[in-house]
């Protein structure tokens, strides 16, 4: 069942390569069973979903499409395409971002609340043809600066970029494994459409860890009828965290290259990925409006060289233009980057300059980002106005970890220092009121501080029940450590001790659960409390660390937390949860 | 000992401003409310008018001499609202 190479081809997604390939080919390979999945399952897959759609609509319909695994994304996307649907892909499953979204779309499919799912048993697809013109598929951007935009990609569009990936890096066959989400451009082509048009295996899950892509690749050098070698699509936040031994001594070679993208990999980032995964790291480096633009080997150098078909120029200003084949239009566009052109293509020199309206004033938010990182103790700063208050400063600070304040005092002082530091070139009004202080920059899977990260880490200004939320880092399937501070207005101190206001037991369990619920995925009907105690008082402005940890009984679901802070245990103990009823509506 | 008027001003501030790291313990009756002190600045005076108006029924013109009197400090504040409430 290997799959041989097919030439490169210029409608790679528009000729529908998968109507017409072999029953009996590799469509994906199951890489925690070391199980090769035949293309005629995948066509059961597509045809079932066209079942579940052309019962509820007529063609022409958007929808809503979120879905983890990359099998049933591929078949339900195939699907929607085949009937002359388009696609509307949220940038993740958060319930504010799907109601914005829901009145776009005909229904959500997958897995979301409500969403959609087709019958387990196979039906044979149809076919229908992808107009070059039509409109494929709607993406979002992060938000990292602003609201999150709408970006529509036509198939043409997406014909001419994969087109031109197959021939700088053709996959010839070879399971490709992603590490990054498919609901954003990068993902989207790198782990899902490229390997369909190019007639390469999918894996047939989401790698997490690294542990399970060590896994993955011991069983790709051991299983019969393995693919020939993968490709892995990657991004800075696993690349980063990568550790120092991975790979299984079988899986050595496996790894025929790397991608990474989402934001630039540091020099020394890059090279680590290399020598622990002994493949040369390739990074693309774009953007969801204009898709790829440059990609580079940081080992051959810093300069990015212009992906086929996109043309760069720097202005006066140092501000990048380019032109592309990947854009509807082929007339120069102006980007927020800054480059310096040289022989062997181009540098970044980061963002162009950020202008926010504050109280009526123009404000460069760049320019107050590098005042604050004058300051010896911060690493990195973010300004940002606040959605929802757009007269108000908000600012995230990367601090060095003796510099984090643990408690009130400590915290004020920091932020009058900070103030002080501002006051001569800033007036009051223009200065952050609300400050964020973290000990590893809060990101999104692609990299970014984007605006469910910034959403997180000012919510508590909404919601005076929650603790201010200041980073989470998981460590693993079922463990987390969350960072927080008690905001002085949190409701709970309300009468709770009037001399000395302290946040009340059976709240830090209640954040405990929340927050499990958020980043575990803890879900169930609470049964009860074990071995709670709460030894030292929580005070408000004092910040602490609260570890999670889930794993299952035969009763359900349990949770084990810890919340430490600078003077030692604030609260510890168990939660049992039932078993919930999986919701599966639709 | 703050007075319940005192109280219930300073919690008006804090809440009205969102400001963050601030007790009603923190704010000094007598200290100025804007540039030094609290460091509040024009939004702030706006926005503390508004909750005047919605909270007691006061009424000041925004930016006015008057208005900067008032807001001089918590004990000026306090004693606007004691003077005007009784209207």
């Amino acid at each position: 069942m290997s799959n041989p190479a097919r030439p490169p081809s210029d409608a790679p997604l528009t000729s529908q390569p998968w109507r017409h390939v072999a029953p009996s080919r590799m469509a994906a390979w199951d890489a925690d069973a070391g199980r090769p999945v035949a293309w005629a399952e995948l066509h059961g897959r597509i045809g079932a979903w066209q079942r579940r759609l052309d019962a509820l609509a007529v063609p022409g319909q958007r929808w809503l499409l979120h879905c983890r695994c990359p099998r049933e994304f591929a078949a339900a996307l195939i699907a929607l395409w085949a009937r002359g649907d388009s696609a509307v892909l949220p940038a993740d499953d958060r319930p504010e971002t799907l109601q914005a979204l829901a009145t776009e779309c005909r229904a959500a499919l997958g897995d979301v609340a409500g969403g959609l799912v087709a019958a387990p048993s196979p039906s044979p697809p149809h076919w229908g043809p992808l107009e070059p013109s039509r409109r494929a598929l709607s993406l979002y951007t992060s938000g990292s600066s602003g609201e999150p935009q709408r970006i529509d990609k036509s198939f043409a569009q997406l014909d001419a970029e994969l087109a031109a990936h197959a021939r700088l890096w053709p996959l010839e066959g070879r399971l490709v494994i992603s590490q990054v989400s498919h609901q954003h451009i990068y993902g989207l082509l790198f782990g899902i459409l490229r390997p369909l048009c190019e007639g390469a295996p999918l894996a047939g899950a989401a790698c997490r860890t690294p542990e399970t892509l060590g896994a993955w690749l011991g069983r790709l050098a051991e299983a019969p009828a393995a693919p020939p070698g993968a490709v892995l699509v990657s991004a800075p936040p696993p690349l980063e965290r990568l550790p120092e031994t991975l790979l299984p001594p079988a899986a050595a070679g496996r790894l025929a290259r790397v991608h990474s993208s989402g934001a630039p990999l540091s020099a020394a980032a890059s090279a680590h990925a290399r020598r622990v995964l002994g493949a040369p790291v390739e990074e693309v480096y774009g953007s969801s409006e204009t898709g790829g633009i440059a990609w580079r080997d940081q080992q051959r150098g810093e300069a990015w060289t212009p992906l086929p078909g996109v043309e760069v120029r720097a202005d006066d200003a140092g501000g990048l233009w380019l032109r592309s084949a990947y854009l509807e239009t082929a007339e120069w566009r102006p980007q927020a980057d800054r480059i310096a052109p040289g022989p062997q293509g181009f540098r970044l020199l980061g963002r162009a300059d950020r202008i926010a309206k504050v109280g009526g004033k123009r404000l460069s938010l760049t320019g107050l980002e590098r005042r604050l990182a004058r300051h010896p103790d911060v690493l990195r700063a973010h300004a940002l106005p606040l959605p929802g208050r757009p007269h108000r400063l908000g600012a995230v600070l990367q601090l060095a970890a003796p510099a984090l304040p643990w408690c009130r005092e400590a915290r004020r002082a920091r932020v009058a220092e900070l103030r002080d530091a501002l006051a001569g070139a800033y007036p009051a009004s223009l200065m952050p009121r609300h400050w964020r202080f973290v000990a590893t920059w809060p990101t999104n899977a692609q990299g970014k501080l984007g605006a469910a990260e910034v959403a997180r880490l000012f919510r508590d200004l909404d919601d005076p029940r929650r603790p201010r939320w200041l980073g989470v880092e998981t460590e693993g399937a079922g463990r987390c450590r969350v960072t927080l501070e008690v905001p002085e207005r949190l409701s709970y101190l309300a009468g709770h001790f009037p001399e000395q206001p302290v946040v009340p037991g059976v709240v830090l369990v209640q954040w405990a659960v929340a927050l499990a619920e958020e980043h575990l995925g803890l879900a169930g009907e609470f049964r009860d409390l074990a071995r709670v105690r709460f030894p030292q008082p929580l005070l408000p402005g004092e910040r602490a660390t609260l570890e999670l940890a889930v794993d299952t009984t035969a009763a359900g679901p349990r949770l084990a937390f810890s919340l430490t802070g600078r003077h030692g245990c604030h609260a510890r103990g168990r939660v049992q949860l039932a078993r919930g009823e999986v919701d599966h509506a639709g | 000992m703050a007075t319940p008027l005192e109280h219930e001003l300073k919690q008006l501030i804090i809440e009205t401003l969102e400001l963050e790291d601030t007790t009603p313990e923190d704010i000094d009756p007598d200290a100025p409310l804007f540039v030094e002190g609290l460091g509040l600045d024009s939004i702030d005076a706006l926005e503390l008018g508004l909750a005047l108006q919605k909270t007691y029924g006061i009424q000041l013109e925004a930016e006015s001499e008057e208005a900067r009197r008032h807001f001089a400090s918590l004990r000026s504040l306090v004693a606007l609202v004691e003077a005007r409430r009784n209207d």
